[in-house]
Parts: structure tokens; C-alpha cells; sequence
């Protein structure tokens, strides 16, 4: 045992370490800047001077400390080669976000391009990009230079200048839409104007979309909540979720969803809730692996779990009825092993006996491994492997349908040799309830009752 | 002649252009095929699972027409299943060889998991409807039945379902059921060849049961969504009463309508970002007159990266309505943990979580033994506790192509333990044309009441596949679990998964 352990707080402290360590490697990577000669430009190179962070009033709605930008996924990774001044341009400049980003206006798709053509940039900035292969510029003017724009843009480089990426983001977008809404550019992307380059960072946050996405359908127009309103979709209609970028699942605020690493044991509460929201991404077919597959899935059931499960089963019974059904599922394949009462290995000659010896586990005075202790604590457990003749040979009250080993039967009938005990196995407040249960179904009464006990009667 | 002029009409047909289709059809196959070998604890019998499992599938959407935003869409999805076993003998399935018959084992089980017709978005988006086979999930669990059900969604925050048809069960004339989604605590199956007198504990299967339910559900707030729903489950299959042979006296028979399963449930969750949720459910069985389920859990979003939580769930075994052991004396078992999960990056997180879960029995186990008890009815008054120790961790590590995964557990108190752990590890290869698969697994458990099963377990898994086409993966796994009861025990998959039409 304490070996063990010790086993597992090294695993534990080595995966933390390896995680840790890739993390940090990664945080590295991130914060290095693309490398330039010659005297260095001090504005526009981040969203505040000298990268400061960035005030939490003026990024997105919906952003939050440490959230680390928007998500990867959705929004991949970008590579800004030009250094550009909003603040400078908006608010000193006097012009509007749509005075270059003009196609916001009419855009009706993410996979347009948002960002102004550089010819918008020429008619202040002296430049002339109308032939990207021969761009030209105004000596005389600071800002007229290519290199004064584009990062790194050595003199001798000529039209050549690095490559700006902005890939298209995997989500459905109408600007045009939430244009013709008056929604202004900052309810969705933040003060821009407050700062110098506009980053990843300044990209919705899903949070922020919820301010108005949460109206229920047929009511609200198109502000609608549903995930595929705005989440690409596969055929079908469910949600997009493998990317390039990786795989797409829900962050933990949403409806507390968080696919953690335990979220096989805690999703039942969520998917109980709100199914909906689980078939927004996934097909019954991914619950059916599992809920009612053929397939051992390995998610849930560790390596070797055929030689565990007798011990896990009586540990923890509930998580197998979410799945199984024992009557049919385990009562069948237990039959088939011998591991049965009833069944036709029963009395099998080369057969041990499962539970412990008579004298502890069915004979009176009840030890504390008595099996009416065990059915009580866990009846699952019993049912996933008796079928109810096990049970109502010796607790049936009556002799019934040919047989009895009640206190009413006759001595020497029976096919399995016990005694009858008749010892009564119902709760304390049994009592209070059999009317309803006598009422709503009294098949179970009549296995170990004869309709004409008086004791039906009392219920009747 | 005339016939290859018919052929040729026919094929020339075929080929004629048609107009453009609006749907779209997809269908899909997947195939498994399992090898492994059990064996009693006592040596023999050897049971050997040779299985293959293959489902098809065919999806249909935009049947309606072109796709309009918001606009009605009609869609059709099905799925059948072969489920063979060609391990299970001949001498298994013969109910006159007695000494090692197994009833209701059938070699190839075929059953339509499900088949239905939905509908979304008509009357101007108020109106859904499902018809056919098909799943139904809440607080009430996954459950599937035969029928309609309709859906009213309301611009008032919140929706109304309704449904009725008959509960999906292994005897439905035609409509290849399974037994999966029936009630439990009641052995059935076919026994079209079995005559009164064999195997009477061994009920017919049930053919139909109706069922109805009703669900309201809040709608469209993202802080708040609960479900109220009931449902309610008839049986109305003749079936014998004792479990016993007959001895001259004739089988007597209960019949009519009688309660399967009624049930009413609720859940509800409340979340706010910036804080945290609570999400909670409870269920009240009306046949056996408990709260059946009953659950509590609260996290605490402390950090943005760490969050605090705790769990309360209850549960108390019920049974389908024909089963005796509704009404033999079982108790509820509650689970109680704490949980705490740091997620420091997007790529790397971890959960820990530790409690209790607590047994419990009318009358002391431990001083309930020391007073003689021949038949009479015994004094219960006082409960008895039993409570295991539980403590699990979870993490996870991930990487543009693969990953890797630590998941321990431990569950103990004085019936015995279980205590060990996985660590798990994928890595793609080619772009994704690749990947492969490592699991390897230490346990140790104890029985209680059995110590002669108490064992070490160490077994590894191995696997890899390919994906020569989107959609497309044939896959192959090893197992190999050794420890002192077994010896060496192995186990082989093969998985084949293909979209085959678009």
C-alpha cells in the first residue's frame, strides 16, 4: 500500500514538473519579440507603451485577469508585422474606426478581411500602394517610410516587407448585422481607441457576446443564445469542435461545464440539467459508447477492470447502474462464469463458494458479514447478480406456484435444499407504504405473498 | 432481349440528371471486433468472448428544403446494431442441456439504438417535435422510448415537452429492442423455446410499455437553466409470479396496467462567472414513496485558475415495479467530497478530491450479531453506519499532437480497498495520419469478504492507427493485465470507423 502510494505522489510530481516546464517554455516563446535593427520605434509595437497591461475597463467585455486572451482555438494565433498607433489615429486624428476599417460595415462573414488595404494608409502617409510591387514613398516624409510602418523593413529590402498573418477566426461573424443593430465597435472589441496596436487580445470574448445572446428563440430576433448561432457547425447541425488549433470545449463559467480532467465522473449533473447544451456538440452516438455500448471504454474502466470490478461493484454500485443494466448485462455473464446461484454452474462440482461460509454469511445469529447487512448497504450489488428466486427461497411467506419454503411449507419440497427462513425483509416503515405499493404494482407482493394473507390485507 | 433493353431503360434512367438536392446524407459504420478470454474464480467454466460489433448509420438533414437561418429544418438519424458474440457455445443457447444452458443468451442481438424524425423551428420557432426511437436525458437519467414528443418553445424564458409512446424494451414485436433501457431488478428475456415449467425465474419479455412524460425547462439565461420533469412507465405484460416450478397448483399471473416506474424530477443550476455555480437535483419515486436521487454540488471559481468545490450525492437503489426488491430493505448511500482543480494553462491541469461515502443498515451490524436471531422479526431501530475513504486525482498534460494523463483513486474502509492509478499517453504522427496509444495501470485491492480475491494488478494497453481518410480510422489495441488470480490475461481490439457516403 504505502509503496503504492509513494508510486503514485512520484507520477503525480512528475506530470505537475513536465507541465509546468512546457508552460513555461511556451510563456518564453510567446514574450519574444521579432528582432530589428536600427533606431527603434517607440509607439505601436504593443497596446500601451512599453508593453504595459492593458486596463481591464479596456479590453472586451467579458475579458478577465489572467484569462489569457481570447481562446486559441477560435481566434489563432496572429503575426503583426506593422506597428500602428489607434490611440494616435482616433483619438488625435479625429477618424472613426470605420474610416479605414470601412468593411465592417458591410461584412457578413469572419473570413472577410476586416483590415484596411494599405492604399488607405497613402493619402496621409505620402505613400503610394496602389502596385505592391513597386510601392512608393515620399522621401522627405518620416512617415511616409516603409520601414516606419512595417517592423523590422531594412533599406535595402525593397518591396519586401514580413508577412502580416491574420487568420480567419472559426466562428460565424456578421459585422453588417450588429451594424445595422447600432452596436458600436467597442461593446464587442473594447476601447481600441484608448490604445496603441490592437492585439488578439482585443477580440470578443464569449462573455461579453452574452450580454445580448441569451434570449430565448422565436422572440429575440437573431440575438439568439444557441451555440451554433455563432460556433461553426458540422453536418447535422452540430458544433465545429476539431480546429487546426486544437479541440474546442467549454470554458468552466459556462453553465459550470469545464470538461476537467474528472469530467467523466461529474458530467452527470450538467448533461442531466441541460442536454441541449451537451447536443450542441455532441452526437448520441458519443453517449451511446458509453451509456449503452459494447466497448469497454477506457476513459471509465481502467486496464484489468474484469479482475476489480467484483470489489469496485460493491464500492460503488450507483456508477454502474448508469450504464449497465443488471439483470441483463451482469445476471448473463455472471451465469455464463459460474459467479450465480442460479444458473447452470450452480451446483457446478468444481465450484467454490463465492461469499464467505454459511455460518457468517446466511445462518442466525447474524454475524457483521451477515448478507442481510450487505444487501442493505449496497441491494445493487445482490441484483447484479441473483435473479429474485434466490432471494424468495427463503423469504417467500408462502408456498407459491409449486414450491415454498416458507414456514408454511410442506417439509422435503424444494429443489435446492435450503431452509425456509421466512424472516421478513422488509424496511422498518414498510408498513406506511405497501397500500401505494400493493395499489401501483402487486407483483412483488404476490412472489412471497398469497393473496389471501392477512397481512395483504392489512395494506389493502 | 427485351430484358437487356429493360436493363438498359433502367440504368439510362439511373444516369439522367436530376434536379439538385437540398439534404444532405451522411452514413457511417463502425466496426469492433473483440478478443478476449474470461474464467471463473474457480478455474471453469472458461468463457470466451469472441465479438464483433458493428453499427450503421445514416444521418439526413435539410430534408426540409434549402437552409434558411432560423428557418424550419427537418432531419432524419438512425443507427442499427449487430452485437455478436461467437465465443458463446452452442451447448449456452440449448435449453435442453440444462447443466450449462444460459437463458436469454442470444449469439447476435441486432437492435435500432436510435431512429427518429426531427423537426425544429416550425410555427415561427415555437414549435419541435422528435418522432420515433429516440432518448430522452434529465434528472430521471438516459432513457429511450418509442413515440412523439413535442416541444414548445416560448418566448417567456422558457420551454415545454411533452411525449408519449412506449418505452424501449427487448421484447417489442419488430422494432429490435434492447433491455437496456427497461427498469431493472427483473431477470426477462425470450422464451419462445423454453417451455412454462423451465426456468420460471426467467420472465417473458415485456413487449409494450407505455410511457408518457412531461418536462418545462427554463430557457435562453445563461445564469440560471432547470428542468422540471415526470415521467411515467405502465407494464402491461402477463407474467408469472413465482420464480418457482410448477408443482400441480398451474403458474398464476399478474396482468393489466401496473406501475414500471413514476417519477419526478428537478434540477437546477445557478452560475456566475466571476464566482462559481451550484448545481443540485433531486428525484422522488412515487411506486416506492423515497427520494430516490437527491444532489448537491458548489464549486468555487477562487482563482482564475483554481477552483474550490464540494459534492453531496445521495442515491437509493430502485427497481422496475415488478421487482420484489423494491421492497426488501436497502438503504441509500451518500457521497460526500471536496475537490479542488488548478488549471495553470490551457494545456496543463489537474484535480484533486477526497471524502467519504457512507453505508447504511437498519440495525448496528457490529452488536447486531451478539443476540440470537431465529425468524423473528428483529429490532431496527437503531442505523448502522459504514463509511469507506475516498481520494482521487486527476491531470492531464497536452500538446499539439498528443498528451499525456495521470488518473489515481483510492476507495477503503473495512470491507477492503482499491487503490492505484493510470498514466496514459497519445501521440499523433503525419499530420494526424497517425496516432497511438499507452496505457499503463497499477492496483491493488482487498475484498473483505473474500480475502482469497485480493490481488495486484499491472497491465499495460498498446495501440495505434491510422486515418487514411477524413472520418476514416482502422485502429488496433493489446492488453495485458497479469496479477496472481488470472496470471496472464490478454485482450486484442480492432476498431474500424468509416464514413462511406456524404
Amino acid at each position: 500500500m504505502t509503496r503504492l502510494a509513494w508510486l503514485l505522489a512520484v507520477t503525480c510530481l512528475l506530470a505537475l514538473g513536465l507541465g509546468l516546464g512546457a508552460d513555461s517554455a511556451l510563456a518564453d516563446a510567446k514574450g519574444a519579440a521579432p528582432a530589428t535593427t536600427g533606431p527603434r520605434p517607440v509607439h505601436g509595437l504593443a497596446p500601451l507603451p512599453g508593453d504595459a497591461p492593458v486596463p481591464l475597463a479596456d479590453r472586451p467585455p467579458g475579458a478577465f485577469t489572467g484569462d489569457g486572451g481570447p481562446s486559441p482555438i477560435i481566434f489563432p494565433p496572429q503575426q503583426l508585422t506593422v506597428r500602428f498607433n489607434h490611440k494616435k489615429h482616433v483619438k488625435e486624428l479625429s477618424l472613426t474606426c470605420t474610416t479605414c476599417h470601412e468593411r465592417a460595415k458591410t461584412s457578413t462573414e469572419s473570413r472577410d478581411s476586416l483590415l484596411p488595404k494599405p492604399t488607405r494608409c497613402d493619402a496621409c502617409h505620402g505613400s503610394d500602394h496602389r502596385d505592391l510591387g513597386a510601392v512608393k514613398t515620399d522621401d522627405d516624409a518620416l512617415i511616409s517610410q516603409c520601414g516606419f510602418c512595417h517592423i523590422g523593413y531594412q533599406p535595402g529590402d525593397g518591396n519586401k516587407v514580413a508577412r502580416l498573418v491574420v487568420p480567419r477566426p472559426n466562428l460565424k461573424m456578421n459585422h453588417a448585422a450588429h451594424v445595422k443593430r447600432n452596436i458600436a465597435c467597442s461593446q464587442c472589441h473594447g476601447a481600441v481607441e484608448k490604445l496603441e496596436l490592437a492585439t488578439r487580445d482585443q477580440l470578443p470574448r464569449m462573455r461579453g457576446c452574452f450580454a445580448c445572446h441569451q434570449m430565448p428563440g422565436p422572440a429575440r430576433g437573431e440575438a439568439r443564445g444557441d451555440c451554433v448561432n455563432c460556433h461553426l457547425t458540422e453536418r447535422g447541425g452540430v458544433m465545429k469542435t476539431r480546429f487546426d488549433t486544437g479541440l474546442l470545449k467549454p470554458p468552466q463559467w459556462l453553465h459550470d461545464s469545464g470538461h476537467g480532467p474528472d469530467w467523466i465522473e461529474r458530467h452527470k449533473q450538467v448533461a442531466g440539467n441541460d442536454s441541449r447544451m451537451c447536443s450542441s456538440c455532441h452526437q448520441e452516438r458519443f453517449c451511446t459508447d458509453c451509456h449503452d455500448g459494447r466497448v469497454r471504454p477506457r476513459k471509465v474502466h481502467p486496464n484489468d477492470w474484469i479482475s476489480m470490478h467484483p470489489t469496485a461493484a460493491r464500492q460503488n454500485n450507483p456508477s454502474c447502474t448508469s450504464c449497465h443494466r443488471q439483470q441483463t448485462f451482469c445476471v448473463s455473464c455472471h451465469q455464463r462464469a459460474g459467479v450465480s446461484m442460479s444458473g447452470p454452474y450452480a451446483n457446478y462440482s468444481g465450484r467454490g463458494r463465492f461469499h464467505p461460509p454459511p455460518s457468517v454469511w446466511s445462518s442466525p445469529p447474524r454475524s457483521s458479514q451477515h448478507h442481510a447487512w450487505e444487501a442493505q448497504r449496497n441491494m445493487n450489488a445482490c441484483v447484479s447478480c441473483h435473479v429474485e428466486r434466490d432471494c424468495a427461497t427463503c423469504h417467500a411467506k408462502v408456498r407459491r406456484g409449486g414450491r415454498g419454503f416458507g414456514p408454511d411449507a410442506p417439509a422435503g419440497v424444494g429443489d435446492s435444499g435450503f431452509g425456509g427462513q421466512g424472516v421478513n425483509p422488509h424496511p422498518r416503515n414498510f408498513r406506511d407504504r405497501c397500500a401505494g405499493a400493493l395499489r401501483g404494482n402487486a407483483r412483488p407482493c404476490l412472489v412471497c405473498h398469497d393473496p389471501r394473507d392477512p397481512q395483504l390485507t392489512e395494506c389493502r | 432481349m427485351g430484358l437487356r433493353r429493360a436493363s438498359l431503360c433502367f440504368l439510362t434512367a439511373l444516369t439522367l440528371p436530376s434536379p439538385a438536392l437540398a439534404y444532405e446524407a451522411e452514413v457511417s459504420a463502425t466496426s469492433d471486433a473483440q478478443f478476449y478470454t474470461l474464467r471463473s474464480p474457480w478455474g471453469d467454466p472458461v468463457v470466451r468472448r469472441r465479438r464483433y460489433t458493428q453499427s450503421l448509420a445514416l444521418h439526413v438533414t435539410d430534408i426540409q428544403g434549402d437552409y434558411v437561418p432560423f428557418g424550419p429544418q427537418l432531419s432524419f438519424k438512425a443507427r442499427l446494431r449487430l452485437d455478436a458474440d461467437f465465443g458463446k457455445e452452442g451447448y449456452e443457447r440449448d435449453p435442453n442441456l440444462p447443466g450449462t444452458f444460459v437463458p436469454g443468451l442470444e449469439q447476435s442481438p441486432v437492435d435500432v439504438m436510435y431512429a427518429y424524425l426531427e423537426g425544429r423551428n416550425y410555427l415561427g420557432g415555437w414549435v419541435g417535435f422528435r418522432a420515433g426511437r429516440q432518448y430522452v436525458t434529465d434528472a430521471l437519467g438516459w432513457w429511450s422510448f418509442d413515440g412523439g414528443l413535442v416541444r414548445l418553445t416560448t418566448p417567456a424564458y422558457f420551454q415545454v415537452e411533452a411525449y408519449a409512446g412506449y418505452e424501449q424494451r427487448g421484447g417489442m414485436p419488430m422494432l429490435l429492442g434492447t433491455e437496456r433501457y427497461a427498469g431493472d431488478g427483473v431477470y426477462r428475456g425470450n422464451r419462445d423455446e423454453l417451455e412454462l415449467n423451465q426456468y420460471p425465474y426467467f420472465l417473458e419479455e415485456s413487449k409494450l410499455a407505455p410511457a408518457y412524460g412531461v418536462a418545462v425547462e427554463t430557457l435562453g439565461v445563461h445564469w440560471v437553466h432547470g428542468r422540471l420533469s415526470y415521467r411515467k412507465v405502465i407494464n402491461r405484460d402477463r407474467v408469472v409470479v413465482s420464480p418457482f416450478p410448477d408443482t400441480g397448483d398451474g403458474f398464476e399471473r399478474v396482468g393489466g396496467d401496473r406501475i414500471s416506474s413514476e417519477r419526478l424530477g428537478y434540477s437546477l443550476r445557478l452560475n456566475e462567472p466571476g464566482l462559481g455555480a451550484v448545481r443540485g437535483s433531486i428525484v422522488y419515486d412515487f411506486y416506492n414513496q423515497v427520494v430516490s436521487e437527491r444532489a448537491l454540488a458548489t464549486d468555487w471559481y477562487t482563482t482564475e485558475t483554481i477552483t474550490l468545490g464540494a459534492d453531496y450525492d445521495y442515491y437509493y437503489p430502485t427497481f422496475d415495479g415488478d421487482s420484489i426488491w423494491n421492497w426488501f430493505t436497502h438503504s441509500g448511500m451518500t457521497t460526500l467530497l471536496g475537490r479542488a482543480e488548478w488549471r495553470p494553462s490551457r494545456r496543463f491541469d489537474v484535480v484533486l478530491s477526497g471524502g467519504a461515502k457512507l453505508f447504511e443498515t437498519e440495525g448496528d451490524s457490529g452488536s447486531y450479531g451478539t443476540v440470537e436471531q431465529t425468524g423473528a422479526d428483529p429490532d431496527r431501530s437503531e442505523t448502522g453506519r459504514l463509511t469507506d475513504a475516498l481520494a482521487n486525482v486527476a491531470g492531464r498534460y497536452r500538446w499539439s499532437d498528443g498528451s499525456v494523463g495521470l488518473r489515481g483513486m483510492t476507495e477503503a474502509g473495512r470491507r477492503g480497498h482499491r487503490v492505484g492509478g493510470d498514466v496514459t499517453t497519445t501521440q499523433g504522427f503525419g499530420n494526424g495520419l497517425y496516432d497511438t496509444l499507452a496505457i499503463v495501470s497499477l492496483y491493488d485491492w482487498e475484498d473483505g469478504l473474500r480475502p482469497s480475491r485480493s490481488a495486484t494488478s499491472f497491465s499495460y494497453v498498446l495501440g495505434g492507427g491510422i486515418r487514411p481518410f477524413d472520418e476514416t480510422r482502422f485502429g488496433v489495441e493489446w492488453e495485458h493485465a497479469t496479477n496472481r488470480l488470472v496470471g496472464q490475461r490478454y485482450r486484442v481490439l480492432a476498431t474500424l470507423d468509416l464514413t462511406v457516403l456524404r
